[in-house]
């Protein structure tokens, strides 16, 4: 009976460390938290915007681009993820 | 684990296009609603991999392009989405091994870590975000670059941990047991940054 208030103790805090463990706590400026590091680097890209020059590139490469003949168009290419 | 993602919440799993659809038939709208939608993760990836905002740019640019132009040859035997990662996995490692990246680009530079354009306008929270961002790209530099693909691969919300495996030429399980390690990793040395 006398170990039940130790034993209670140490669960608490073997919970608090494990909780301590998981949490990836990183407090900016703003107190902001993140629940682990996947989270951390989610919202790291989603501050993160693909600068517009490159989608106006990618339009001007596309109209560069020769039409492609009948055959590639019906059948497409052997290998394509390399 | 908890994940409140931003992810769900912006995108869904886009209509993959017509088989042999060409560039040009893309173009007017679909090919850039596949752009909108996959672009943000390809850049980030391309980001964090190669440490370099116009690298980065240039990388996402050349997926795209490669993306558009092999369409036809999509087989839809994985997601769009992990098609698109496995040319950006590829074509970062192709950037990484020329003479030029290793020897001419300084990542201790505060200017390649001071990144590209963030989504808010607010100077402080501008640089709250610029600051995080360069504290997690130390973090990453500081790990084995397998432990970084991964990390940044699992943050992707849409890919399973197979197509993780897949993408990285593993199994599962070891996608599981190198994950734990590459948290621990980054979580050390992210605290470094502080």
């Amino acid at each position: 009976m006398e170990n039940q208030p130790n034993k209670s103790r140490l669960e608490h805090r073997q919970r608090e460390e494990e909780t301590a463990e998981q949490r990836t706590t990183d407090k900016t400026k703003k107190g902001r938290e993140f629940a682990s590091v996947e989270e951390l680097l989610r919202f790291d890209a989603s501050q993160v915007t693909p600068p517009p020059a490159i989608a106006e590139r990618l339009k001007e490469s596309l109209e560069k681009e020769p039409r492609q003949p009948w055959w590639r168009r019906v059948f497409g290419r052997r290998r394509t993820d390399s | 684990m908890e994940m409140n993602s931003f992810i769900s919440c912006m995108d869904s799993e886009p209509a993959i296009p017509k088989a042999g659809a060409p560039p040009a038939d893309l173009g007017g709208g679909t090919w850039l609603d596949l752009y909108e939608q996959h672009s943000r993760y390809v850049y980030y990836l391309a980001l964090r991999t190669v440490r370099d905002p116009m690298l980065a740019e240039d990388i996402t640019h050349d997926v795209f392009l490669k993306a558009f132009r092999n369409l036809g040859g999509f087989r839809r035997q994985s997601s769009l989405r992990t098609w698109l990662y496995r040319v950006t996995i590829n074509r970062c490692r192709t950037v990484q091994s020329t003479w030029h990246q290793r020897n001419v680009i300084s990542t201790d530079s505060p200017d390649v870590l001071d990144g590209p354009s963030t989504n808010t306008e607010d100077p402080l929270h501008v640089l709250e975000v610029k600051e995080l961002g360069q504290r997690i790209q130390t973090a990453l530099n500081a790990l084995p670059s397998e432990y970084s693909l991964l990390l940044l691969l699992v943050a992707d919300e849409q890919l399973s941990y197979q197509e993780v495996a897949t993408l990285t030429e593993q199994s599962a399980d070891a996608v599981r047991g190198k994950l734990y390690r590459a948290r621990r990793a980054f979580l050390e040395e992210f605290r470094k940054t502080e």
